[in-house]
């Protein structure tokens, strides 16, 4: 398996204004109790404290390159809770697409 | 003034199930007015998504919906439209009565009894990964929010009607954290309606005593996985999924379906069993106030299914059109 990216559970009671950014990563999504918050249009639903920040890129990436992006999370002052790395092989995601 | 429910014909042999419950509510008088809105395998079809922005936009300026089954494609990167369309929606309760019909025999007489599933939380996040080459994680999310709501909408439900007992079911004795959040919470929550008896089963327990000691049983509320297969199996005690109704409640809307499939074999056929949608839509009457008519159209259901007039899968040869034509005739006597 390849890894391209990596989701950041972050801990916050509103949707976190993250870089859209950073090095090779793109934030692609952001989700709440498994529904897609951003890109929007996103639904009128009740949030909880644990928004997901999707990060990836098109090509392989390191391990070193994902601790930077989530030292730069954790310099910005957002309190992570979770990562997790994701993986494609094959072309094929290795991780679930959320609502 | 008509009251506005959005209506979605579904797939297979959905439009066929609309179709007779339109039958029964004309005969019934019922002063309503259906804004159809799309989803489904046709929206696929049509290069939309399978649950379009301007159907959740519709139904929550409407505030009721009524769905027919729908069919999820098969395949790469396809999502369930009712999972969707509760997402969005934030369709947080899943209330499925389950009940004896006369007419319909099954081992389970004189059942009675409500379930309340949560319905947004749990493994239904559908968050998962392949963590390295040979292992798999779904991650279950219940949270202390999740759970109050869904407490409390089945202690509110006892209370207004009439209901005496509320059972929390749950798998705590093995997931600690999770499941134990769910059962705290629902223990906090019971405190507040003293007047309703609770108690807490596991839920592998819950199952074997709803086959053998099921008449004890009157509101069961449990998170989203126990509460899909365990409203399943009351479906099953009920006479079927072609008899079990279902509702969906969000705090600004409501969405009632028969919880079956489409049938895609049976389109056309005229064969399969409009009950199950038919009583989801006398949920719906209720919803809107409309209880007198709920109680008619029950009634006519209960006896056109006491006289024999039953649809293949009870054991009858009534088609769907005229299994309706039925009930509507009994409403009309």
């Amino acid at each position: 398996m390849d890894l391209h990216g990596v989701d950041i559970y972050i801990w916050s009671a509103t949707t976190p204004d993250v870089p859209k950014e950073c090095g090779k990563f793109t934030l692609k999504l952001i989700s709440n109790r498994g529904t897609r918050i951003y890109p929007g249009p996103a639904p009128e639903i009740d949030l909880l404290d644990w928004p997901r920040c999707r990060y990836l890129s098109d090509t392989p990436v390191t391990d070193a390159e994902v601790d930077a992006l989530v030292g730069t999370i954790t310099s910005q002052g957002f309190r992570w809770s979770k990562c997790q790395k994701l993986f494609i092989k094959d072309g094929v995601n290795q991780f679930s697409e959320p609502y | 003034m008509a009251r506005q429910v959005c209506l979605i014909r579904g797939d297979g042999t959905g439009p066929e199930l609309v179709a007779a419950v339109e039958t029964i509510f004309r005969a019934a008088n019922i002063d309503i007015d259906w804004v159809e809105v799309e989803a489904g395998l046709k929206c696929v079809e049509a290069g939309k998504p399978i649950v379009p922005d301007e159907t959740i936009a519709k139904i929550k300026e409407v505030g009721v919906g009524l769905k027919a089954p729908m069919t999820t494609p098969i395949g790469k990167g396809s999502v369930s439209p009712n999972v969707t369309l509760r997402k969005k929606l934030d369709l947080y309760a899943c209330v499925r009565p389950v009940r004896s019909l006369p007419g319909v025999k099954t081992p389970f007489d004189d059942l009675d009894m409500v379930i309340f599933r949560e319905n947004t939380e749990d493994l239904y996040a559908q968050i998962e990964y392949m963590v390295t080459d040979h292992v798999a994680q779904s991650i279950k999310l219940i949270s202390d929010f999740g759970s109050e709501r869904i407490a409390r909408a089945a202690f509110e439900y006892a209370r207004k009607h009439d209901r005496k007992k509320v059972v929390a079911v749950h798998k705590a004795n093995i997931m600690k954290i999770a499941d134990g959040l769910f059962l705290r919470v629902c223990q906090r929550v019971a405190q507040d309606y003293p007047e309703i008896e609770f108690w807490d089963n596991i839920v592998d327990n819950q199952c074997m005593q709803l086959v053998t000691r099921w008449k004890i049983y009157d509101v069961l509320v449990m998170p989203n996985l126990y509460g899909d297969i365990v409203s399943d199996l009351a479906a099953g005690m009920m006479g079927g999924l072609g008899v079990a109704p279902g509702a969906n409640y969000g705090t600004n809307c409501a969405l009632f379906e028969a919880v079956h499939g489409s049938a895609p074999k049976y389109t056309g056929m005229n064969k399969v069993n409009p009950t199950a949608l038919l009583l989801s839509a006398t949920l719906m009457l209720d919803h809107l106030d409309m209880h007198e008519k709920r109680v008619a159209i029950e009634g006519a259901l209960e006896s056109t299914l006491a006289r024999g007039i039953k649809t293949y899968d009870l054991g009858g040869d009534a088609t769907t059109s005229g299994f309706a034509e039925a009930v509507a005739s009994e409403l009309k006597a």
